[in-house]
């Protein structure tokens, strides 16, 4: 299977190369058009013109915009992502300090949206147009509605601050505690948007006449839909899942600045704030990876769960 | 609407309460004798953000300032009340001419790498902080302009006489020029260490403070521990952890949650804070050094004509920002300084409050009921705040017949249009650098100053320049400070600037915590106050 998945994964990954070069190009676009000048920003209140003039040259920022843009990729080419304006070190450094917290984030609260999700929208599908159906519906379009910050809040709120069974923000010593809230939050923006899906696809499968035909067959109700219908109806859950990664995404600066977590998504905020363009470059660089990667994953995940589509009988 | 008088009422019944909160709550966890006071444990301190750098010579904010205070000594410090007080030097002397200043420095004193300390190290960090972010600490010493502009190999003015002794030589007398010496930027670094660590000497700071620098994990917190050899003595803390939390409600939650020590009151909350029966004695609002204004760009028609300016100023009413937006927790002002700061005069005064005059002045200067008049926009910068306050504009000068365009952008846009010349009516906040008149009036408003340097108005008037420079070279005192008032005066009458309010901070910290000063230089979260005073009544 190994053999078969090798071909379309490096195809992925060959596509990548412009896709990341298109992004780090709209980025530097959008940064030159937009108002600001980082060693401005860089000098707090009282400016003086010396300073000022010198630290213009020192970020290279009194060169042509495509000369600086042309320096940016070259310095990329050999694996170096040049230095923060703002933070002055290297922005692999100030990136790497931050991506596992990011990373971590982002897995746990993928898990929190694929169990919860998953399961309530097997259990409202095992309970179709009952009103346990209607229950767990209405709290999937609750999850996808609510503010992430404001969830983050309540939750604090509540399970930190007046219950104290959690700790109320930070990232500790990366123990799980401080994890829970902050997943819980950035999970349940996407876990009713799974949960919709895995309900409505294992309803359109199980109305397939082989499941009536395992039904005939006199397999339990469990075995129907655990064995022959959940696996037929993984394909669109997985899809929605690989989308969703795109949601968290959008949504870890707001959650990691409601939990105080020490993440990319801050990290991107504050740096487009101070237009520190190596960091803002290269954080958009690592969130288009991970966004590209995590399809990528979908698209393997898709050649596993249906053999089908590896010699191309699928339709 | 308030008249003029019942507002100056209502603005010294303010500050009379100010100072009664002040004296009640400012000074309340000061030690006296029969206190013991403890030694031992950590003080959980919290910033808004991360420090951009924990470097002396690169920090301009304060959050970085809060660090650099604890782990670095300069050669002298404020004490609560602003006065200079010694630090690494034991004690100094000015000459008959106040343009040379002899610092006698301490002995033993110890970096945290272990070396001692020598007049060698003075002269190397006042010479590393010109080439730093903010060179103005040291330029007005002789030569240091031509050091900072490239065109000298070192500062001439700072002259080592021997290994404890270090002389500053002035061009000409400068009356804030202690203050500039006391400030953190002018803090003394070991050359070997910034040798050795190049660029990474921001992350990891080595000094001479009463904390030495443990961790900084980016986003998260910042650890420092006592240290021990420190020339003042050990610290009574253990440790200070600060933490870094970007939500005020998140740091007010932790609060409450007892994981912080100190923090600031959310926005919106000052009189919630204030008469929250758990937070009985815990939430402290006092003065600081800063003033949020209004400013013009006198180079941008209309604003060069005054009668404009002046209708502008005559019908903004600050008293519903100061009152409704925000609580009554700043304090209303009359005049440019802030009423803490050193050289303050009560007479000054802001154009009053009269829409009709407003009105007059508007049709004088072409413009009746604002007919004829190019669109205005107000540039701010982004902040709810700032937001409330612009529509609360937006609604008064509606009422003369000025339609404003509300214009809002991130911080780096808007000083970058300010800085430019490219913002006719824009916010303005300044918060001194140090205590002196100098750095309020001189930096914003001498014609040396138009542009980026502070003087964004590029307002130019010989008669403003001529009392600047004869003060800004004057001793303290009566004299200097009647410079200052008429300057102030002439400012305020021009409407080159209209005052809105005088910051303060608005703090929660925990009764336990003893020894925290309040000066008007701290500003909750960030807390400025030296921490080696600071103990935990546990």
């Amino acid at each position: 299977m190994l053999a078969d998945l090798g071909r379309p994964v490096v195809g992925r990954l060959v596509a990548l190369a412009p896709v990341l070069f298109g992004i780090t190009l709209l980025v530097f676009v959008l940064n030159a058009i937009a108002l600001g000048d980082p060693a401005r920003a860089a000098m707090g209140q009282r400016v003086d013109p010396d300073a000022l003039e010198r630290l213009r040259h020192e970020y290279a920022l009194d060169r042509p915009l495509p000369v600086q843009y042309a320096l940016w990729i070259g310095r990329l080419i050999r694996g170096d992502l040049g230095m923060s304006f703002r933070e002055q070190r290297p922005v692999v450094e100030v990136l790497a300090e931050r991506a596992a917290a990011t990373i971590r984030l982002a897995l746990a609260a993928t898990v929190v949206s694929i169990v919860l999700g998953m399961a309530i929208g097997g259990i409202a599908a095992a309970r179709s147009g009952g009103a346990v159906d209607h229950a767990l519906m209405a709290v999937a379009v609750l999850g996808i509605s609510t503010p992430v910050f404001w969830l983050g809040m309540m939750l604090s709120l509540v399970f930190a601050v007046t219950l104290d069974w959690l700790p109320v923000s930070g990232y500790g010593d990366g123990d799980f505690p401080h994890l829970v809230l902050p997943a819980l939050t950035l999970g349940a923006l996407h876990t009713g948007t799974v949960a919709r899906m895995t309900r409505s696809s294992l309803l359109e499968v199980v109305r397939q006449d082989y499941i009536s035909a395992a039904r005939a067959k006199g397999l339990s109700e469990t075995s129907v839909l655990g064995k022959h219908a959940l696996r037929n109806a993984l394909i669109p859950v997985v899809t929605v899942i690989g989308i969703g990664l795109a949601d968290l995404l959008v949504g870890a600066p707001l959650t990691e600045t409601v939990f105080a977590w020490p993440g990319l998504g801050r990290l991107l905020v504050a740096a487009v704030g101070q237009r520190d363009l190596p960091v803002v470059m290269g954080a958009v660089l690592v969130f288009a990876l991970i966004y590209v990667l995590g399809n990528l994953l979908v698209d393997v995940a898709y050649l596993v769960i249906d053999p089908r589509l590896r010699d191309g009988r699928a339709s | 609407m308030l008249g003029d008088t019942q507002n100056e009422r209502a603005a010294v019944k303010r500050l009379a309460v100010f100072a009664l909160v002040v004296a009640m709550t400012g000074f309340s966890a000061a030690q006296t004798p029969e206190v013991k006071v403890k030694r031992g444990g950590t003080l959980r301190a919290v910033f808004g953000s991360d420090p951009p750098t924990l470097d002396p010579a690169h920090a301009t904010d304060l959050t970085s300032s809060a660090v650099i205070r604890q782990v670095f000594d300069a050669l002298l410090e404020l004490d609560e009340t602003l006065r200079v007080v010694p630090a690494l030097a034991r004690r100094w002397t000015t000459s008959a001419d106040a343009r040379v200043y002899t610092f006698l420095l301490r002995d033993r004193v110890r970096f945290h790498n272990g070396r001692a300390l020598t007049a060698a190290d003075v002269k190397y960090s006042l010479e590393r902080a010109a080439k730093g972010k903010r060179p103005w600490v040291v330029e007005k010493i002789t030569g240091a302009r031509a050091f900072i502009s490239g065109n000298a190999g070192d500062i001439a003015g700072i002259r080592v006489v021997d290994d404890l002794t270090v002389e500053l030589h002035l061009d000409q007398p400068f009356a804030p020029f202690l203050s500039l010496i006391a400030y953190d930027a002018a803090s003394i670094v070991p050359r070997e260490e910034v040798d050795r660590r190049g660029s990474g000497f921001a992350s990891h700071p080595v000094g001479t403070g009463a904390f030495r620098f443990v961790s900084w994990r980016r986003d998260d917190q910042v650890i420092l521990e006592r240290f021990p050899e420190h020339f003042r003595g050990p610290a009574l803390l253990d440790r200070v952890v600060f933490r870094i939390i970007p939500a005020e409600i998140t740091r007010y939650n932790e609060y409450m949650a007892g994981q912080l020590d100190m923090s600031d009151i959310p926005t919106g909350r000052c009189r919630a804070a204030q008469a929250d029966p758990r937070l009985k004695g815990e939430a402290a609002v006092w003065p600081t050094l800063g003033t949020q204004g209004l400013r013009f760009n006198v180079e941008r028609p209309p604003f060069g004509d005054a009668r404009v300016r002046r209708a502008i100023a005559h019908a903004v009413d600050p008293s519903i920002i100061v009152e409704h937006l925000l609580e009554g927790c700043v304090i209303p002002a009359k005049g440019i300084m802030p009423p803490s700061l050193p050289g303050f005069s009560r007479d000054v005064r802001r154009l009053p409050l009269d829409r009709e005059l407003a009105r007059k002045l508007l049709a004088d200067a072409g413009f009746p009921g604002g007919r004829g008049l190019p669109p205005i926009a107000y540039n701010f910068n982004t902040s709810d705040g700032n937001q409330r306050i612009a529509e609360v504009l937006q609604a008064q000068l509606k009422d003369i017949g000025i339609p404003l365009e509300l214009r809002r952008l991130d911080w780096a846009a808007h000083i970058k249009l300010v800085d430019e010349g490219r913002a006719g009516f824009f916010r303005q906040g300044w918060i001194a650098d140090y205590p002196d008149p100098e750095n309020f009036l001189t930096v914003l408003f001498h014609s040396k100053n138009a542009g980026a340097a502070g003087n964004t108005s590029r307002y130019r008037n010989p008669k403003l320049d001529r009392l600047f420079d004869e003060a800004d070279a004057m001793s303290s005192g009566p004299a200097r400070d009647k410079r200052y008032a008429e300057a102030e005066q002439i400012v305020l009458d021009d409407a080159v600037w209209i005052s809105l309010y005088h910051y303060t901070s608005r703090a929660l910290i925990k009764p336990y915590v003893k020894g925290l000063e309040r000066s008007a230089q701290s500003s909750a979260p960030e807390f400025l106050a030296p921490l080696r005073k600071v103990w935990l009544d546990h």
